[in-house]
């Protein structure tokens, strides 16, 4: 029989543990990410990462607080897409606030209360100083020189350019030095806008990696790109810019699918009087039953979900129809929505209602390899586009995906949220300045019944505003251009001309971003504002503090399902 | 080739409650069970060793269950709050706690298990009855005109777990998030049996807890893409509620062979008879089709170009409160001859978006008592212990439509009851003596080892290394921060745990000091101040009649033989 152990959890180990896991964050902040190698050493294959997220997910974590690092990390990155690493430093940060606190002799209660104060206060100061989308075209127009230029082109283009003017301004500010990511990015919107909605649906963006071919070749087109291989190339060749009849399929092309959730009778017993050899096998019925329906719809193209049974594929490719498999199902469903034809479970559920017309199948580029890229778009507008994404070096690939998708979300929460915050670090700057501000003011009011309670939280946010300053020097630490001990002293200068001379917050962001552009080879232009994202900022920090207040409070693991031969020790102990 | 192996014989162990080990595993439980309880409890990560998810809680209704012990005494007590916890959800920490320290004072003080049970049963039936009495000092009646100590009363079962982590403008919108809810699900104007509503519970992960909101009516999860055919729904819809799968399948023939005939399409032949069913239902004028299980592509493809709105899979959860809210009756198979009589309505349907999330909002035709608690927060741990506590809140405000009154919380119930029953006791001490068979002493040892057990339930409180103080008038529970300065003691102090008390003119004596017996005076009505934290009055009774008969079950076990093989 099995039993269960308790883990008392003495000096604290879970902070210290999420302190330790923490460390990993400190080298995927900042401007000049720095990639990481990733082996895996039971198949010897090896790829590059340089996102927080990408290196836990990779992680095995088999502790209990990496599992609970993990969900919560996942969570934020399943909504915003963006600002893992900045969650996994300030948990780390905060935990070691919260064990130097512990040290002291702050109780749990007071640090958790002191603590969510902090982050109430550095919440207030997002609000106070989010600038909003509109105001940044006027700020933008008044920015530049030749004002009266720009106010020319303003004024003789269309709105909806005027607009997109706004965007690409926000989409430098936003692109954190990904700058190809933020231009894939912002042809996609500019596309998205000419097909007539003028807005940005993120969830019609869609990127397809090729291997390969040099990264400049990268590119948005319409429509969706897939990879095809030769068979199937040839079918597209023969379509290749005409306009075909298209039916959509959500589920298997082939005799043997069912729909989820259908249970297949067991025992079931064939008897026959006469030898199944003479009659045609039940896949050949079908297959053939399906082609007949296909030819007298005349449908050259099929959208499948799922995969096509070779049979069925083999012999479509006869027939010239050309089957497309394995197509995300919400990218089905954009298709079919912009096409106003209904998706079908079974291939002989179609009719006259399930197919459309007016699809093109365009053979893109260059061959990549045995396969071929083909571009599939609508002629009505259906919103899809596609990144294309390439490299010659393979393992770089997911890095440069997943940078598009971190520039294409930041960009779609700036809209969503109609602000952005100060970046590089000047929001952080701003949230040092208030905590300080709010230790000096709060103790004066020095009541004589909260005045220990005082003390604790006047520590606490103390040490809180030190973990902010130490989040903006590893981020100029990571620009590859300053000294710890540098950051540090010119973050601290800062501080002192803010104090003497308030609203001057754009100047450690310009001084960051100057620096940054030393390195590279843009030394004459001017450095672009930085913009960090509300919503996502806000989120982050709040979940990192969630982390932090988990672990804190918690005492014991109790670990089920264990031997009973188990080794008893001192701190585990069984039930 | 297998090989019989000589079976051991049994294992008995005489007088299980003197053997170490088995002590050690109580305290473990107790030390366990303590370092949960209250707002301010600790945190602990459940898992198994083989890497599975991680539960981080401090709820006994989740902790308990994930436990196993081969200790028959704390699977005796797990057992039993378990079942505590499933009929009343709250107070099941309390019942252990109880429970586990009075097995530990009876021990240590050692007294005799005969005589312990006697005297624990003599003071349950004290307890129980005085906890029952009007003028019992530390209960107060609910008012239902008024809704702040309903709200108060959520409040205090929400605020009790701190895995939830929330703020305190979160809780209270969750307090009365769970209050809302509690009265959709009351009838208002039913003469006659009174049939309470159903509150079903929806989570969202992945938004802010302050997104949570309370909706009459029954919210159905949907597919993300869910467009239904039009964009206003006619008014007073006709429903069709289906149980039995729609799949196509053979499921309802259950297990056995069938023998088919060569070219016998059985899909085909279903399919068939699904769409004869779908014709009926369109001829019908049904224009809401619910299956609890799977639909067939072909089907559904059939009834939504008839402009039926379908949703499938709604698993048996739902089912009920579908049932109860459109009034249909559940078709169980495709053959019903008539099944107009089954057919049930909705007044209007709605989307709903939650983030990425949809939801069908049904709305009922006239009066229902069903209404849809939809439960925001930003993790998936933090959102399971909010779901937990919001569940129990609203099975708490249940009860208080049977007993409308509720306990004084924060741990002034305990210490107050603690009070009473030493002063009562002191009454007619060789009486009761003799009717319990023992002397004097033993029976004042006696409820000296249930009031000190009372009294370190509500000592389990605190957890930062403060002192526990009960004051000499109303025999409430106070606590002192450790680092709290003697000299502003009575401004430290503030309020007792309850609220209902204040400091100035207070004198308080350490809880595990001795103090001589005094009356409790109940807290005269100032109609100003009002309890900040209230326990369940039938969980809480409920819970210490089950701690102290566990406690005596434990303590009256002579043997334990154990099977070993």
């Amino acid at each position: 029989m099995l039993g269960t152990s308790i883990l008392n959890q003495r000096r604290h180990v879970g902070l210290q543990k999420l302190s330790a896991l923490a460390a990993v964050s400190h080298s995927t902040l900042g401007p000049n990410k720095k990639f990481k190698f990733l082996q895996d050493d039971s198949t010897g294959e090896s790829g590059l990462v340089c996102t927080c997220f990408r290196i836990l997910e990779s992680l095995e974590l088999t502790c209990a607080v990496g599992q609970l690092v993990y969900e919560i990390l996942q969570a934020h990155h399943r909504v915003h897409h963006t600002g893992s690493g900045c969650l996994l430093f300030l948990a780390g940060a905060w935990s070691q606030v919260a064990l130097d606190c512990l040290q002291k002799g702050v109780s749990v209660t007071h640090l958790i209360s002191a603590l969510s104060e902090g982050l109430d206060v550095c919440v207030d100061v997002f609000r106070k100083c989010s600038i909003s989308t509109e105001g940044l075209l006027v700020q933008c127009v008044r920015d530049s020189s030749n004002m009266e230029e720009r106010r020319k082109i303003k004024l003789s283009r269309h709105f909806c350019e005027s607009e997109s003017l706004d965007i690409e301004h926000i989409a430098a500010g936003l692109s954190h030095s990904c700058e190809d990511a933020m231009k894939l990015v912002v042809d996609a919107v500019r596309m998205q806008q000419d097909t007539g909605c003028c807005q940005f649906d993120v969830t019609k963006m869609l990127a397809c990696v090729l291997p390969g071919l040099p990264e400049e070749r990268a590119c948005v087109v319409h429509g969706y790109v897939v990879l095809l291989p030769s068979e199937q190339a040839s079918v597209a060749h023969h379509l290749n810019d005409q306009q075909l009849r298209v039916a959509v399929i959500n589920g298997d092309l082939s005799h043997t699918y069912r729909h989820l959730g259908f249970r297949r009778p067991a025992g079931v017993q064939r008897v026959s009087d006469e030898l199944e050899l003479s009659r045609p096998s039940e896949e050949d019925e079908w297959v053939e039953r399906v082609l007949k329906l296909l030819l007298k719809l005349e449908v050259n193209l099929m959208l499948v979900s799922g995969h096509a049974s070779e049979r069925m594929m083999e012999l479509c490719c006869r027939h010239r129809i050309l089957i497309v498999e394995k197509i995300k199902v919400s990218v089905l469903k954009t298709m079919a929505n912009s096409l106003g034809v209904v998706l079908v479970t079974y291939a002989t559920q179609l009719s006259k209602h399930s197919v459309g017309s007016g699809v093109t199948v365009h053979i893109w580029g260059d061959v990549i390899g045995p396969k071929t890229a083909v571009n599939i778009s609508t002629s009505a507008m259906s919103g899809l586009v596609t990144a294309i994404i390439t490299s010659t070096v393979h393992g770089k690939l997911q890095v440069l995906e997943d940078r598009f998708w971190a520039c294409a979300y930041r960009l779609h929460h700036t809209l969503t949220d109609g602000a952005v915050l100060p970046g590089a670090g000047a929001t952080e700057l701003l949230c040092v300045h208030h905590l300080k501000n709010h230790v000096e003011n709060s103790s004066h009011v020095r009541g004589t019944k909260a005045s220990v309670v005082n003390l604790y939280r006047s520590d606490v946010l103390d040490l809180m505003a030190d973990s902010l300053i130490n989040y903006i020097s590893t981020l100029m630490v990571n620009s590859g251009n300053f000294s710890k001990v540098r950051a540090r002293t010119l973050v601290s200068q800062q501080l002192l001309n803010h104090n003497s001379n308030p609203g001057n917050i754009a100047e450690l962001s310009r001084l960051f971003c100057e620096a940054v552009k030393e390195g590279s080879e843009e030394k004459g232009q001017a450095a672009a504002t930085v913009y960090d994202n509300l919503s996502v900022k806000q989120e982050a920090w709040r979940r990192a503090l969630d982390l932090v207040f988990l672990v804190l409070q918690t005492d014991a693991e109790v670990i089920t399902g264990m031997e009973q031969k188990t080794e008893v020790t001192q701190e585990r102990l069984m039930l | 080739m297998s090989r019989l192996g000589k079976k051991s014989p049994s294992v008995c162990t005489d007088l299980p409650l003197n053997n170490t080990d088995v002590c050690n595993k109580m305290q473990l439980l107790k030390q366990l069970l303590s370092s949960c309880f209250g707002p301010t409890g600790r945190l602990k990560q459940v898992h198994n060793n083989i890497g599975g998810s991680v539960v981080t809680t401090s709820a006994s209704s989740v902790l308990l269950a994930a436990f196993s012990s081969t200790n028959p005494f704390i699977n005796l007590i797990k057992t039993s709050i378990l079942n505590h916890v499933s009929r009343f959800s709250d107070c099941g920490l309390f019942a252990g706690i109880f429970c586990l320290s009075l097995i530990e004072q009876v021990k240590r003080c050692d007294l005799r298990e005969s005589l312990a049970i006697r005297v624990n049963k003599h003071l349950l039936s004290l307890c129980t009855s005085y906890l029952q009495q009007d003028d019992c000092g530390c209960k107060v009646k609910l008012d239902f005109c008024s809704s702040q100590n309903l709200i108060t009363l959520a409040r205090s079962v929400i605020s009790s777990k701190p895995a939830c982590v929330l703020t305190e403008p979160e809780k209270s919108h969750m307090s009365q998030l769970a209050v809302r809810a509690f009265l959709l699900s009351v009838p208002c104007s039913s003469p006659g049996t009174v049939t309470l509503g159903k509150v079903v519970t929806v989570t969202i992960e992945g938004h802010s807890v302050l997104n949570s909101a309370v909706f009459p009516g029954l919210l159905l999860d949907i597919p993300d893409d869910f467009s239904p055919n039009q964009a206003e729904f006619p008014f007073a819809l006709r429903v069709a509620v289906f149980s039995t799968s729609l799949g196509g399948d053979l499921s309802e023939l259950g297990d056995g062979i069938i023998e088919m005939g060569p070219g016998v399409d059985t899909d085909v032949h279903i399919l068939d008879q699904l769409l004869e069913l779908g014709q009926q239902i369109v001829k019908d004028g049904v224009r809401f089709f619910v299956c609890q299980k799977v639909i067939h592509p072909v089907l559904q493809q059939y009834l939504r170009s008839h402009n039926v709105i379908v949703v499938e899979r709604l698993g048996i959860g739902a089912m009920e409160p579908l049932i109860q809210l459109t009034g249909a009756q559940p078709m169980a198979t495709l053959h019903t001859a008539n099944p107009s009589k089954a057919y049930g309505k909705v007044r209007d349907l709605n989307i709903r978006r939650f983030g990425s999330k949809t939801m069908l909002h049904l709305h009922p035709l006239g009066e229902s008592t069903i209404c849809t608690l939809v439960i925001c927060h930003r993790n998936e741990t933090m959102l399971n212990e909010l779901k937990v506590v919001c569940q129990t809140a609203e099975h708490v405000l249940k009860l208080t439509l049977k007993d409308p009154a509720a306990f004084l919380g924060g741990g002034c119930t305990e210490t107050h009851l603690a009070a009473y029953v030493r002063h009562k006791s002191n009454d007619g001490v060789p009486g009761t003596a003799s009717v319990l068979g023992c002397t004097q002493t033993e029976y004042l040892l006696g409820v000296e080892v249930f009031c000190r057990s009372l009294d370190l339930v509500a000592g389990a409180l605190v957890h930062d290394g403060g002192t526990s103080l009960i004051d000499l008038t109303h025999a409430h529970y106070w606590t002192l921060p450790a680092d709290a300065m003697k000299e502003h003691m009575e401004d430290t102090l503030g309020m007792c745990g309850c609220g209902l008390v204040i400091s100035p003119g207070k004198r308080w004596t350490h809880l595990n000091a001795k103090y001589t017996q005094f009356h409790p005076a109940p807290v005269s009505g100032d109609i100003s101040v009002q309890p900040q934290v209230l326990d369940s009055f039938t969980a809480k009774l409920s819970a210490l009649q089950v701690a102290v008969e566990t406690a005596n079950l434990a303590l009256d076990v002579k043997y334990i033989i154990e099977d070993v093989n």
